[in-house]
């Protein structure tokens, strides 16, 4: 597989801040696979996101130094709004990232930007609407809506410009839990059919975690851990060290390794736990058997 | 009602079928007119005209009531301005002398002409207003070619709007949560302490326009260069016809207007002179 995002040895400060947002990274990102990353607030990770956009270094003042390759190209060589033709971004907040005053509009403007005819925008609003479940709201003003819809409402706008990478900055840290899960139902579904690259910043592992196909940990700008999803996960100590909580399976698998108890893999996800665990105790009930007692 | 950021407009209305341009063009030529009639019969009128389309077009007409206190604090700066400020004007018929202040016939009749001039605008501004949400003006203003900057800048100025609000609700919210409200305090009070509020919004604000320039950035929008000179789709424009009948009602008004201009100054009409309501108030207080 070819490296789509490629970081070599790239350091970038903000004007005015005595340390760097991020140090040093490497950091290779393949085509068409789904990576998490995690990290502490004030990790670097929006900057990750943005130095990946293209907003880093074209929106802020700041020292870089190394190369940010995206498409074999380097991010400072794009002209301006040619980048983003590639890369698609979600942010935090729904709300401060809309700029129409309907659904519709908002999910028409990045087409319009690229050029897109009428039928195409057409066709491709149909596609998008469809899969995130919007076209009830077309009609309705972007800030008349839930936070949940606002945010399929994002997410949307940037699918429907079809991007190669999709990167997506904490796009459920202002939902409850069923929005939080509408918006990975998404993105899903995406994996499963589309091929885009999608990097999620998020805190939620449980919804990310089945999805991820590499992982990444941040930790005060840097890159403390890059590997597979299962993998990454067996580094518990590290992560519970940097302040990252991995779900309550792969904690209490932790705990009996910690113990003695375990020397296997760590699972993952409540079902994955439950497989091993019914493993770990030939005793353990079946279902049949325990819905007869 | 559905609210908007302009005010509130039905859920349902046959205005709803009229193409946005001609409610528009209906405002700008409309709110036109009364610059040309000074007589306040015929103003008057055209309020009558105004409301009465109001009512067709199912406005929940309680809603003008919010515009009464604005009419009103108008009304009296135009009456003073125009008797107490009005200055001493021996050539001009006296009404009333209060303390040394002047009350002239003409200058009371000046003051009806402007205020019964104003009024229509404004009511015209409201119909609109009333009955048409933002896109509505967007769509009008693409129609006639506006350039996408033109109306993407306007479009974002009524969106800042909105969040400016918001943000301030927020802000206000806050402050009441830590024990500070202004509720029942004097006015000087209040002007001292909207610091408190100016200064967080203030800063809010510029995280907004931050935030917004990132928004348009990551979704393609280029502001110089060769990407910002591809050709759009106007794809809103796909869901409006302009129709017969609309270019029938544009038609009307415009053609509305050239009668008013060709009466006012071909056959002198709308005057002063011949307005019956100051002859009737004329001889109402001098009693012939």
């Amino acid at each position: 597989m070819t490296a789509i995002i490629e970081f070599k040895n790239y350091t970038w400060r903000y004007l005015n801040t005595s340390a760097p947002a991020l140090k040093n990274i490497n950091l290779q990102i393949e085509e068409g696979k789904f990576i998490g990353i995690i990290g502490p607030n004030g990790a670097g990770k929006t900057t990750l996101a943005y130095s990946m956009d293209g907003l880093v270094p074209g929106q802020y003042h700041g020292i870089k130094d190394g190369e940010v390759i995206i498409l074999g190209k380097e991010v400072e060589k794009y002209e301006r709004g040619e980048l983003q033709r590639s890369v698609g971004m979600v942010f935090s907040d729904p709300e401060a990232q809309f700029t129409a005053m309907t659904v519709e509009d908002e999910l028409v403007f990045g087409m319009e930007n690229l050029g897109m005819s009428i039928s195409e925008i057409r066709e491709r609003l149909e596609w998008v609407t469809d899969l995130t479940d919007l076209k009830h709201l077309l009609n309705k003003p972007p800030y008349e809506i839930s936070g949940g819809q606002k945010q399929r409402v994002a997410l949307a706008a940037v699918l429907a410009m079809t991007p190669k990478v999709m990167l997506l900055d904490e796009p459920t840290s202002m939902l409850d839990p069923i929005s939080r899960k509408r918006v990975f139902d998404v993105l899903a579904q995406l994996k499963r059919e589309q091929s885009n690259t999608v990097i999620v910043i998020e805190h939620s592992l449980e919804n990310l975690i089945p999805l991820a196909d590499q992982m990444v940990l941040l930790s005060d700008g840097e890159v403390m851990l890059f590997d597979e999803t299962q993998a990454f996960f067996q580094q518990t100590s590290l992560l519970v060290e940097k302040g990252i909580h991995p779900p309550g399976a792969a904690r209490f698998f932790h705990e009996l390794q910690q113990k003695g108890y375990y020397a296997g893999d760590i699972p993952l996800t409540v079902e994955k736990a439950a497989r091993k665990l019914g493993q770990m105790l030939p005793e353990f009930p079946s279902r049949e058997e325990a819905s007869r007692t | 009602m559905n609210k908007t950021l302009l005010g509130y407009v039905p859920n349902e209305s046959p205005i709803y079928a009229v193409h946005p341009f001609v409610k528009l063009f209906f405002l700008l030529v409309v709110s036109l007119f009364p610059l040309f009639i000074a007589a306040p019969e015929w103003n008057i009128m055209i309020m009558i005209f105004i409301l009465l389309m109001m009512w067709i077009s199912r406005v929940n007409m309680k809603t003008l009531r919010i515009y009464i206190p604005v009419a009103i604090s108008m009304g009296t700066i135009i009456f003073l301005s125009y008797t107490v400020l009005g200055g001493i004007h021996p050539e001009y018929e006296l009404l009333l002398n209060v303390g040394g202040v002047r009350f002239y016939w003409e200058r009371v009749r000046d003051a009806i002409v402007v205020y019964f001039r104003i009024l229509p605008m404004i009511l015209t501004m409201v119909f609109f207003l009333t009955t048409s949400r933002e896109r509505d003006l967007i769509v009008a203003m693409r129609s006639i070619r506006t350039p996408f900057v033109i109306t993407y800048v306007f479009a974002m100025a009524l969106r800042a709007a909105g969040m400016v609000l918001e943000d301030f609700q927020i802000v206000r919210q806050a402050e009441q949560a830590r024990g500070f409200d202004s509720k029942g305090k004097s006015l000087v009070y209040k002007i001292r302490k909207y610091v408190m509020y100016m200064i967080p919004l203030f800063a809010l604000s510029l995280r907004r326009s931050e935030e917004f320039t990132n928004a348009l950035i990551a979704r393609g929008y280029a502001f110089t260069g060769e990407f910002s000179r591809v050709k759009r789709a106007d794809y809103v424009l796909t869901h409006y016809q302009f129709r017969t009948s609309d270019s029938i009602m544009t038609a009307i008004i415009g053609l509305s207007f050239i009668a008013i201009l060709v009466l006012r100054y071909g056959f002198n009409y709308f005057n002063l002179d011949d307005s019956w309501i100051f002859a009737w108030l004329h001889q109402l207080l001098w009693g012939g």
